[in-house]
């Protein structure tokens, strides 16, 4: 009788899916989190236009400034929607997988324990459909890297425009030190939301390890 | 692996009980699976959760080829009856899996398409295997609200699910019953708690008293055979069942 690779596919497997899932929830959570703040940006870009107004003329780079900070946010949550398509779609893949793994499991130990002629070849061709979910794990893997790749460079431009906005401030004469303070928040949030999709992009899950 | 165990043979009519894992954990409740196979057909009886399936698979596979497997009759929902369907299935996807009406999307949790399921209804249902003709024939709410047993009349065997069940204590796994009166003391709790209806029980032993039974096969215990049918039945319809707590 000719081994499969299912016959001899290892418990590890199956460890190795239960922590891409736990993985992935974190990732969701990281993200659930992201946009949580992103939502902030918003309401604080929104408060950045009003003062921009009163300030006149003297804040008028910095009224530019927040309102790219609005587009900004709205960006970015659009961009976190895209991610949570992309994470859910991951989390039913590796669910599939670890049903696949504990199906495969049952089978292995079924034909192993029995003479039907007819068990390695089932084997073989849940092998195969084991292989299809895999591989689609993988391109789901790829295309949610790519989607944090797009946010992560949204991120520095949010970066690049929140400290420009803090040059502008220190041109707002009489209302330099409120608009120092919320381009100062702008610049803590973007640099927090950096941060967290920085250590996202660096999660063993895209590397599988 | 499990034992097998032709319980009635004509020709290539046969009844194959699959019981008593010696490898199974102790945290899985046993079960007792059926298979009936006809000519070149096979249809398996409650075919067991998905934790059990190799043991069956391996002992069934011994007497049958699986993928010959035509049906699986699904007296009711549980996941010890056939959350092992998925599984069933990757042999022969065409298979068909006959559940009452009530359960038809319930079971499909476990695996399977739309075609896959033969929805029976509340009266039963006549079932053709390679020309023989089962029925399957109403046991509601004893225990599952939507349940039913198949009979076959040319074996005279009644498969019960599990009606006539019993929690056997350790080393005690013989494959019918022995001593009745010693054995029904394993039964009692299991029909007092797990049997919903009195009225339900008593319709049932009505019905089933018609019928020519030679053996009575629960899907936990051991199988009643002889004069034991009707002394189960009898004990049966005398029990208050629906009952919880002491």
């Amino acid at each position: 009788m000719t081994m499969t690779t299912a016959l001899t596919t290892r418990p590890s497997k199956a460890q190795q899916a239960g922590v891409d899932l736990l993985r992935i929830v974190r990732i969701n959570e990281e993200i659930k989190a992201v946009v949580g703040v992103a939502f902030k940006i918003n309401i604080m870009a929104l408060n950045a236009i009003f003062l921009a107004k009163r300030a006149g003329t003297a804040a008028r780079g910095f009224g530019v400034l927040s309102n790219e900070l609005r587009v900004f946010s709205q960006d970015l949550r659009d961009g976190m929607s895209a991610l949570t398509t992309h994470i859910h779609a991951c989390v039913t893949e590796v669910s599939v997988v670890l049903q696949d793994i504990r199906h495969t499991a049952l089978l292995r130990q079924a034909v192993e324990q029995s003479s039907a002629a007819c068990g390695p070849a089932v084997l073989a061709a849940r092998e195969v459909e084991n292989d299809r979910h895999a591989e689609r794990l993988a391109r789901l893997r790829k295309q949610l890297r790519a989607a944090l790749d797009d946010a992560f460079r949204m991120v520095e431009l949010g970066g690049v425009l929140a400290k420009s906005a803090k040059i502008e401030a220190a041109y707002g004469q009489s209302f330099a030190v409120p608009l120092a303070q919320v381009s100062g928040e702008f610049d803590g949030v973007v640099e927090e939301i950096r941060a967290s999709l920085e250590s996202l992009r660096r999660s063993a899950f895209f590397t599988g390890n | 692996m499990k034992k097998t165990k032709t319980i009635f043979q004509d020709g290539n009519h046969k009844w194959v009980a699959i019981v008593r894992d010696p490898d199974k954990p102790n945290y899985l409740i046993d079960t007792n699976e059926y298979l009936v196979t006809h000519g070149s057909q096979g249809i398996l009886l409650d075919p067991g959760g998905a934790e059990v399936f190799p043991a069956v698979f391996s002992a069934l596979s011994s007497e049958f080829d699986p993928s010959a497997l035509s049906a699986i009759f699904a007296s009711h929902q549980d996941p010890d009856i056939c959350s092992s369907l998925a599984l069933w299935l990757e042999f022969n996807p065409k298979m068909r899996c006959y559940v009452s009406w009530l359960w038809s999307s319930f079971i499909p949790h476990f695996g399977g398409t739309a075609e896959t399921f033969i929805a029976m209804p509340d009266e039963g249902l006549d079932i053709s295997l390679d020309g023989l003709h089962l029925q399957a024939i109403p046991a509601h709410y004893l225990h599952s609200s939507g349940n039913l047993h198949l009979y076959d009349k040319l074996a005279k065997v009644l498969f019960s699910g599990d009606v006539g069940a019993a929690l056997l204590p350790p080393g005690d796994d013989g494959l019918f019953v022995e001593n009745f009166d010693a054995h029904i003391r394993h039964a009692e709790g299991f029909h007092r708690r797990w049997m919903g209806s009195n009225e339900a029980k008593r319709r049932w032993c009505e019905r089933v008293s018609q019928m020519e039974i030679d053996m009575l096969c629960p899907q936990h215990g051991a199988i009643y055979q002889g004069a034991d049918v009707q002394r189960f039945i009898n004990w049966f319809d005398g029990l208050q069942v629906g009952i919880c707590g002491s």
